[in-house]
């Protein structure tokens, strides 16, 4: 039985967010002084969705048609249903925004082999006469199509919403199974128990509610998860920071914290081919300084800088946000020579990371890095190369196939994706692109050194002739503007520079204001920070903030990022969708370990000098910073986990050997520091982790319940399920107690390396 | 082709069927290598696995260009011979001299000779043949056989065609991770997030190895889409520079732990078994679990005989023979391989580049085998070539630093026992023209490209599906129109005997 005000005893698959004993002290102790601090902050938890069934059992209530009046649904027979099918069933406890309607629902099926049909919610509708009921219709056709249908005759449904998901329910398919043969793990909610309630309010907010913490702090789960999701990784000053001062005025802060907290490095480029004196080769002419070949022709120096800012950097949200955006707009050091050069490509991911997407557009296209990378620098009017016109609109802005505002795929009449471009734009594009090249003008080009390849300045049109003068047309979309380039007919000299820049604006502007820009970038960057298949609704909500930042601005990164932070479904001390979250990616995931244990150099004495990109441990997750493997980034966006309807960018690089390699990523620096015995003049700090904090509360406790919730706090915000806290307990109690190191270790080990870490909920 | 059939007949009279053919037909050739043939006598006869076969796909990442690796030999002047291949390569320094082919001759030409790359063949260093002789000497052995100008398609395509903008093409031609995509996919019309490696391994699965100990597809080359299936997930595991029984291993447990570590191991182990309602915790334990299993299947090694050359792909070719040898400990019958050779993006000093992949691919190639013959199971193990695309005709720049850009159609090798092997295969143009060769004209029929500056990108002649559907053919996926079309949704394009170009049985 499902709980209702008043109702019976939390089913037991929410006992997990019981009050410990432990906690509950904490807790008490600690109400007083959050609350006034997170005035700004509403309650982050959405309330929990319920199913009704028939009074007598778990099998939901559900026919084909909508039933209009309470009366009608009490009436509803127990029926089976078929593929294809109109499915209409009903929930209460919902609490919808103006404009949240039937895309911010999914309809699950699963069976006993735990295979998953998703259905699209079409329409929902709250009863005239008793609401706070809602009617929810659905097709039953699988949206991905992934599974045959069900062959057993009852499977267990459920809503999500808002990241959390409904007591699962029966539902009959293909024939009407026995009333008394419940389905395992079904939960009911009887419908009578719902029109029992006097009011509104009582069906809306029932029992279920807030899975009021267990650890920590009011809201302290919302607000970890809240660090996952903006930054590297939670520490305790920053969680005491965030704690002080609400989500808000953090968030307010973060836009305007200076960056980097290290300066980037600043090295001068070197020729392409490695002088005497930087060669690696000390045998004739000794390298200057002795480091000089690795600082320069490898990504050595921008990748030990990010993985300092990743670790200890202030403005964390900017720094995170670039990561994310460069993870869209990818260069790589697979291709690119030298490290100093992805440092003008990052400045303009970090600088734009709150601006807005058409600066970044620009800057992008005429940065010599992506030039080179894709192969725009040196594409000419006889020799043009489409290379960056294709990405530019591919992987970077638009994709491949036309989308509504919420981010599913339009179709044409036969039920086929719609391209949005054709070869034809390409080629034109190409065009409007052509004559760009490195800056080899001294007069123009500031950073200009004679036998170096300038990768500092913007490309420019230094030679007029290499630009295609003939008439372009580029995309076309309802409402599309400068769509068509007119020829330059008979231009030379300055003329055809002047042209050749306003065409690529007016390309630019083409691009920018395509409709699918807004849930393009607006599904990916979500991706990347909160997880990895948003509902329609949640795209929706960010794609519209894209589109007009309510100050008719389009293109404003700072409120997309903030209206993707601040959401509902990004919001909420616990989520209980199954289908909600992400796996957290290589550089994340390490990051997040290192941050939670303090992470400092080998001996103890000083920060980690971030060297870790290129060991082993780390390099053997497949995602090492400044070397994404091709344009198409570490993992696509649209990954499907396999096996699953689900989408999961970061499952491309989750195999058998990367999931080892993470497993063991965590032995070596739980167990380890890495020593600085690297010779030479290479001399990396090595790293260790700062466990004492650990051990004493290890020390405090023989049970090792606090050590395991400690780390259920850094590390899990307070999810962990107490079947995992039995089966980690005994593991660590069998180090004896004066050992609290070992103790720690064995907790971080067991902890760390489980998927349920490893999934950012 | 005379010669190749006379050989058959013997084996079959011969009657053996332990014996691959391949590995008599090699013995007839290398009457040197006794120790090799008694080798084969001994594991010959426990072969319980008589139904095992294994398919290996070798990747050239970032397009090869094939002009450079099979060139015209003859001077034939009805069809694209040395002169017309010298003209378009020899003014800007990319043309291979003549003289320095590697002949061989091709029975559906005629017997018009072609040429492969001098770097195919054996090389020698300081006066020693280094690791083994190459690919070059399987062509005359009937055991490499040659598919040119094979690409992406989604239907037979003239140049007319082609040029015709509402006529179905692949989508993203000359683009890096579109081409790769739809080679490892077979699926060139739309996105596709499966690969048909996967897909074969999604129907087969459970028919061929129903209580394997690995998933039937491996990669030795990271996560690839090939690789991945409905259901399948591939093993991915590091080349033979780490030993198998360490590939996958969990540091900190030792081989058997005790006490507070055992704790941690069960632990470990039981995590992996709770909290599944998450759908992606499930799925991340789920590779785990894998990794965990095929992890202990892996601990007991049997290493290879045949020296492999320490290079990537060397060690990747032999990571794979050590699974193969290993097929009876695994339980598998049927296994999908891929390894990744890459470089081939050469924009620019393209001669100096192929010298050295050419010879890294083909050592390793030739290594691996030899061997199968001396595993015994040669006539089991086919191995095949894939990559982005051809690259132009027309070179890019000159002189010392001379390159080729993105283009299309590409030559592959087939290699293996079971391979009809020493001729090349495919299909021609829908319309009847063309050639199994393009033909070397720049804007001309062969060409994407025209006006003033063609580059030579070929339209393909042979699709990937074909290519691909003819090695699956072989492998034992069903071929009811169902599963093809499941499998190879755009196959029913190519009309006729379309998964049957006829390189394998």
């Amino acid at each position: 039985m499902y709980p209702f005000p008043g109702g019976n005893a939390m089913p037991r698959k929410f006992m997990y967010f019981g009050i410990r004993p432990l906690a509950a002290l904490m807790i008490l102790s600690a109400i007083a002084l959050s609350i006034a601090a997170q005035d700004d902050d509403p309650d982050p938890n959405s309330p929990t969705p319920i199913l009704l069934t028939m009074n007598h059992s778990s099998r939901v209530i559900a026919s084909p048609g909508i039933a209009k009046r309470r009366d009608d649904i009490a009436r509803i027979a127990p029926q089976s249903f078929a593929s294809g099918q109109n499915i209409v069933v009903f929930a209460t406890n919902l609490d919808l925004m103006k404009g949240e309607g039937a895309s911010a629902f999914r309809l699950y099926a699963q069976d006993s082999q735990r295979h998953v049909w998703r259905f699209t919610v079409t329409d929902i509708d709250e009863m005239s006469d008793s609401p706070g009921i809602y009617a929810l219709t659905a097709k039953l056709n699988d949206e991905i199509g992934f599974w045959p249908e069900p062959t057993s005759a009852a499977v267990s449904l459920y809503l999500t919403w808002r990241g959390n998901a409904s007591n699962p329910v029966k539902l009959d398919f293909g024939q009407l199974t026995d009333d008394a043969a419940d389905l395992p793990g079904t939960v009911s909610a009887p419908l009578a128990d719902a029109l029992s309630q006097k009011n509104k309010s009582s069906r809306r907010v029932a029992a279920a509610a807030p899975a009021v913490n267990q650890v920590g702090y009011r809201w302290s789960g919302d607000r970890a998860r809240f660090q996952e999701q903006t930054t590297f990784g939670m520490t305790s000053t920053q969680d005491n920071s965030i704690r002080r001062i609400g989500l808000r005025r953090w968030l307010n802060m973060q836009f305007e914290t200076p960056y980097p907290s290290e300066a980037y490095p600043n090295d001068p480029p070197k020729p392409s081919t490695a002088p005497a004196d930087c060669d690696n080769d000390q045998t004739v002419t000794p390298d200057v300084p002795e480091t000089c070949y690795r600082d320069t022709y490898s990504m050595y120096k921008p990748q030990t800088w990010f993985m300092r800012e990743s670790l200890y950097g202030n403005a964390q949200l900017r720094h995170r946000v670039a990561w994310a955006l460069s993870q869209i707009w990818v260069t790589s050091g697979v291709d690119i020579q030298q490290g100093r050069y992805m440092v003008e490509y990052h400045k303009i991911l970090s600088n734009n990371a709150f601006g807005n997407y058409r600066d970044l557009m620009k800057q992008m296209t005429l940065n010599p890095t992506m030039g080179a990378y894709l192969d725009m620098a040196g594409s000419t009017k006889t020799n043009p190369n489409e290379n960056y016109a294709r990405e530019i609109m591919q992987l970077f802005s638009i994709g491949l196939f036309m989308l509504n505002q919420d981010g599913t795929l339009q179709t044409d009449g036969n039920g086929n994706p719609i391209p949005t471009y054709d070869q034809n734009v390409v080629t034109n594009l190409t065009k409007v692109l052509t004559g760009w090249t490195y800056c080899t003008v001294a007069a123009n080009c500031p950073n200009y050194v004679i036998g170096t390849p300038n990768y500092l300045d913007q490309l420019r049109l230094n030679n007029t002739a290499n630009h295609d003068l003939t008439a372009k047309t580029l995309l076309t979309y309802p409402g599309s503007t400068t769509t068509n380039i007119a020829a330059c007919t008979g231009c030379t000299g300055t003329a055809i520079s002047t042209y050749a820049a306003n065409s690529m604006d007016q390309a630019l502007d083409n691009i920018f204001n395509h409709p699918n820009l807004a849930p393009y970038v607006s599904r990916t960057l979500i991706q990347q920070l909160v997880t990895s298949d948003p509902t329609p609704a949640y795209i929706g909500r960010v794609a519209a903030v894209f589109n007009n930042n309510g100050q008719g601005v389009r293109g404003d990164l700072k409120s997309v990022v903030r209206a993707i932070l601040l959401d509902p479904e990004a919001r909420g001390d616990a989520k209980t969708d199954p289908n909600y979250g992400k796996l957290r990616e290589p550089v994340l995931f390490a990051t997040n370990f290192l941050r939670a244990f303090g992470v400092r150099s080998a001996d103890g004495t000083a920060l980690f000098d971030g060297y870790i990109t290129g060991r082993g441990e780390f390099t053997g997750m497949s995602q090492i910073p400044f070397m994404s493997p091709t344009v198409f980034n570490y993992y696509p966006p649209d990954y499907k986990v396999p096996g699953t309807t689900l989408l999961g960018p970061e499952f491309a690089i989750m195999n058998t050997g990367t999931s080892v390699t993470r497993a063991n990523f965590v032995y070596r620096f739980t167990y380890n520091a890495i020593p600085i015995a690297v010779s030479a003049p290479n001399s990396p700090t090595g790293l260790s982790l700062d466990l004492t904090d650990l051990q004493t509360i290890a020390a405090g406790d023989s049970t090792a319940n606090q050590l395991v919730d400690e780390l259920n706090r850094r590390l899990m915000h307070g999810t962990m399920s107490s079947q995992m806290k039995a089966i980690i307990l005994p593991a660590v109690t069998s180090i004896t107690a004066t050992d609290t190191l070992g103790r720690v270790r064995q907790a971080i080990y067991l902890v760390a390396t489980s998927s349920q870490f490893q999934v950012q909920r | 082709m005379k010669m190749k059939g006379s050989r058959r007949e013997f084996l079959k009279k011969s009657g053996s069927c332990a014996l691959g053919m391949a590995a008599i037909a090699t013995q007839m050739h290398h009457l040197g290598t006794m120790t090799a043939y008694a080798q084969r006598a001994i594991d010959a006869s426990p072969l319980g696995g008589d139904d095992y076969k294994a398919l290996v796909m070798l990747y050239w990442a970032g397009g090869n260009d094939g002009n450079n690796m099979l060139v015209p030999n003859h001077s034939d002047a009805t069809i694209s011979n040395y002169a017309a291949y010298s003209a378009l390569r020899n003014t800007q320094g990319l043309a291979i001299a003549q003289a320095s082919l590697l002949p061989i001759a091709v029975p559906r030409l005629g017997g018009l000779s072609y040429g492969l790359h001098p770097s195919l063949g054996i090389q020698t260093q300081n006066g020693t043949t280094i690791v083994n002789n190459g690919i070059h000497e399987l062509w005359d052995l009937g055991k490499l056989a040659i598919l040119p100008n094979v690409g992406t398609l989604v239907r037979p395509l003239t140049k007319a065609q082609y040029q015709n903008s509402s006529f179905q093409k692949p989508y993203q031609l000359f683009s890096h991770s579109d081409q790769t995509t739809q080679y490892q996919t077979s699926v060139s019309n739309t996105q596709a997030f499966t690969g048909w490696g996967g897909r074969i391994s999604d129907r087969l699965t459970a028919g061929s190895n129903p209580n394997g100990l690995v998933p039937m597809v491996t990669s030795i080359s990271g996560a690839q889409l090939f690789t991945s299936g409905q259901t399948t997930l591939p093993l991915a595991i590091a080349d033979a520079g780490t030993a198998l029984n360490s590939v996958l291993n969990p540091q900190g447990f030792g081989t058997n732990p005790t006490g507070s570590t055992l704790a941690r191991k069960n632990a470990f182990d039981a995590l992996r078994q709770i909290d599944l309602s998450s759908n992606y915790i499930g799925a991340a334990s789920h590779v785990t679990d894998l990794a965990m299993q095929a992890n202990a299947s892996l601990q007991t090694s049997q290493e290879v005989t045949v020296t492999f050359p320490n290079t990537s792909i060397g060690r990747q070719f032999k990571q794979v023979a050590r699974l193969i040898k290993k097929r009876l400990d695994l339980n598998v019958n049927r296994q999908i391989f891929y390894v990744q050779i890459g470089g081939f993006d050469t924009h620019t000093v393209q001669l100096s580049q192929h010298v050295s992949l050419f010879t890294q691919f083909s050592q390793a190639m030739r290594s691996f085998y030899e061997e199968m013959i001396l595993q015994g199971i040669s006539d089991r193990v086919t191995t095949f070539t894939m990559s982005d695309f051809g690259r132009t005709m027309n070179p890019a720049g000159s002189g010392s630093s001379v390159g080729t850009d993105h283009g299309w159609g590409n030559h592959m090798f087939v290699m293996g026992g079971a391979v009809s092997g020493g001729d090349f295969y495919g299909s021609l143009r829908p319309d009847g023209t063309g050639n199994y060769y393009p033909t070397l004209t720049l804007g001309g029929s062969d060409d994407t490209d025209t006006g003033t500056a063609p580059r030579g990108r070929w339209i393909p002649t042979t699709s990937v599906d074909q290519y691909s559907a003819t090695l699956a053919r072989w492998f034992g996926l069903p071929q009811d129109a169902a599963t093809l079309s499941a499998v190879f949704p755009n196959l029913a394009n190519f009309p006729g005997t379309y998964s049957q170009l006829g390189f394998l049985p």
